[in-house]
């Protein structure tokens, strides 16, 4: 490159954005987060089945009392999992993060992190007993209500920060106990960190006092009032979560996956969404969101973040290029199960600048149509949280609980997606065949 | 002779297991032994510590994580050539491996 130091105006925001992305990538904090997210996807997806199961299957086959009693095994699923988010992230980001940073024992921190959370829990709740219409004070008992998903980032910040807390702590010389002798080590280990648990948790039992004697509140009302909340609310409002989801697909286009931005903005409060659409179809009540993790994944990933099963097919019936052809027949196969770097680096997608088009818009357009659908009350809102990996069509029939009508939204958007993604590819292999020419002819 | 382990991190470890397959064909194929696997971003420091491979590579998409890795690690880690991800070339990738761990 001759003209490396005029770096144009736009060549130098976009390195911006991807070295400020790769920083968010690799920031330890953020990456545990995903990590923790990665890791606790199973009890989410297993509460998906068990509601499918329960309200989809159960009453095929039983009424009454029987499917009653049949339904309790879901709703002991759904206590086990979406129920005890929070009280699951907790020791889960604690242990991620230790891990993440190196410590030795990183079941001591996630120990630590789940003893906060519940130090930091309502002494005394307000409950409706069974049966009754008046609520009662009671002490002693830990809600669902405060576990779960309303309680979700109340799990993460606590199990961050009691983490951090104890790990800056043990770093301390001074602090650590220290036995020596012929004890074995971790026994001389369990010592050498007592000091820092110690004043770990009796820290947050004191911030925890203080917030019931002074201010009449919990730390958990505090986290999920004051930044759950209008996170929430803002990242999965309409224009707010799809201006952050095409931020991250913009940044697949340059090669770096969307889970960096995606992953660390969207995905907390979008699984938050969905575990409460759960939980309310569980429940059989009114159903809140409309956008959820599965919605966005259903509707504006189908084949893979942008859409690109869309490319694929237009590929398949319009493409000339042989070249363009071996792509899409090696990508064919994953790209149904929605894993698509073959198409994304392949084609390629990155770097190229007219499919980065549609490669960023198809999601919002998808997600769009399907969002105008869903609010006109033609088809059921997203119930059920499937594996990102679920071949589409069949996706928005399981999300939906068996709504067919999801079904041929999806279709459409497909069908869309074609017709969107086409010209772009026409104009792509054009490009492609002019430079395979031009290198023909220097090579001669 | 000890068997080369080759370790592949990407996203989900869904793409690189994919890579693996095609990797495993090409090492058949010239009569190379090499134990390949793949696994997830938020895995692999477990996979590190479990299996000891002799060299970590990554997804194109997960380069981001290279420094760290580099910073952390003793063996050679490198990220995986954009096209030759993409085309899923268990050859050219399986060929840069063995050159790098020597």
């Amino acid at each position: 490159m001759d003209n490396s130091e005029k770096k144009s105006t736009g060549k130098k925001v976009l390195d911006k954005f991807s070295d400020f992305s790769a920083r968010v990538g690799n920031e330890v904090h953020l990456r545990s987060l995903r990590d923790s997210f990665a890791m606790i996807m199973p009890l989410f997806i297993l509460a998906g089945v068990a509601v499918l199961i329960n309200n989809v299957i159960f009453p095929l086959i039983a009424s009454g009392n029987s499917l009653v009693n049949l339904q309790f095994w879901g709703n002991m699923v759904t206590n086990g999992t979406l129920n005890i988010a929070g009280l699951v992230l907790a020791p889960v980001i604690g242990y991620t993060l230790a891990r993440n940073k190196g410590f030795e024992n990183a079941l001591l921190p996630a120990v630590i992190a789940l003893s906060s959370l519940v130090i930091v829990m309502p002494f005394t709740l307000n409950v409706i007993p069974v049966g009754a219409t008046k609520t009662v004070n009671v002490s002693g008992i830990l809600s669902f209500s405060n576990l779960g998903t309303t309680g979700m980032f109340a799990g993460i910040i606590i199990g961050l920060v009691a983490t951090e807390i104890f790990m800056r702590l043990s770093k301390i010389k001074h602090l650590k106990i220290n036995i020596g002798g012929n004890v074995p080590p971790s026994v001389s280990a369990s010592f050498s960190d007592m000091i820092p648990v110690i004043i770990t948790l009796s820290f947050m039992a004191l911030l925890s006092a203080l917030l019931l004697v002074l201010g009449k509140t919990n730390l958990i009302a505090l986290i999920t009032n004051l930044i759950q909340e209008p996170l929430r609310r803002f990242n999965t409002s309409l224009p707010g979560m799809l201006f952050i989801y095409s931020c991250g697909n913009f940044l697949f286009t340059l090669g770096i996956h969307q889970t960096v931005i995606n992953g660390t903005l969207l995905d907390p409060v979008l699984l938050i969404n969905m575990n409460k659409n759960m939980a309310a179809y569980a429940a059989h009540k009114a159903i809140p969101y409309i956008l959820t993790n599965t919605f966005r994944d259903t509707f504006g990933m189908i084949g893979g973040t942008g859409s690109t099963l869309c490319l694929l097919i237009a590929i398949f019936i319009f493409s000339k290029q042989r070249a363009s052809k071996n792509v899409a027949s090696l990508a064919g196969a994953p790209g149904i199960f929605n894993i698509n770097e073959p198409v994304i680096f392949g084609y390629p997608i990155v770097f190229n600048i007219p499919m980065m088009i549609p490669f960023v818009l198809q999601p919002v357009i998808g997600i769009l149509i399907a969002y105008f659908f869903t609010s006109i009350g033609w088809m059921s809102r997203v119930v059920v949280l499937i594996p990102w990996t679920t071949p589409p069509l069949l996706s928005a029939y399981l999300a939906t609980a068996g709504d067919w009508r999801a079904v041929l939204v999806q279709l459409l958007i497909i069908i869309f997606g074609v017709a969107f993604y086409l010209p772009f590819m026409k104009i792509s292999e054009r490009v492609v065949a002019r430079e395979t020419a031009l290198a023909s002819k220097k090579t001669v | 002779m000890t068997t080369k382990k080759i370790m592949l991190v990407c996203s989900a470890g869904m793409s690189t297991s994919l890579l693996v397959k095609k990797m495993q064909e090409s090492a058949v194929a010239i009569g190379e032994e090499v134990s390949i696997f793949a696994t997830s971003a938020s895995d692999a420091q477990n996979k590190l510590d479990s299996e000891h491979p002799n060299i970590l590579m990554l997804g194109p998409q997960v380069k981001y994580l290279l420094s760290d890795f580099q910073r952390r690690l003793t063996i050679p880690v490198e990220v995986i050539n954009m096209q030759d991800y993409g085309l899923m070339n268990g050859k050219n990738v399986l060929t840069q491996a063995l050159k790098d761990i020597g």
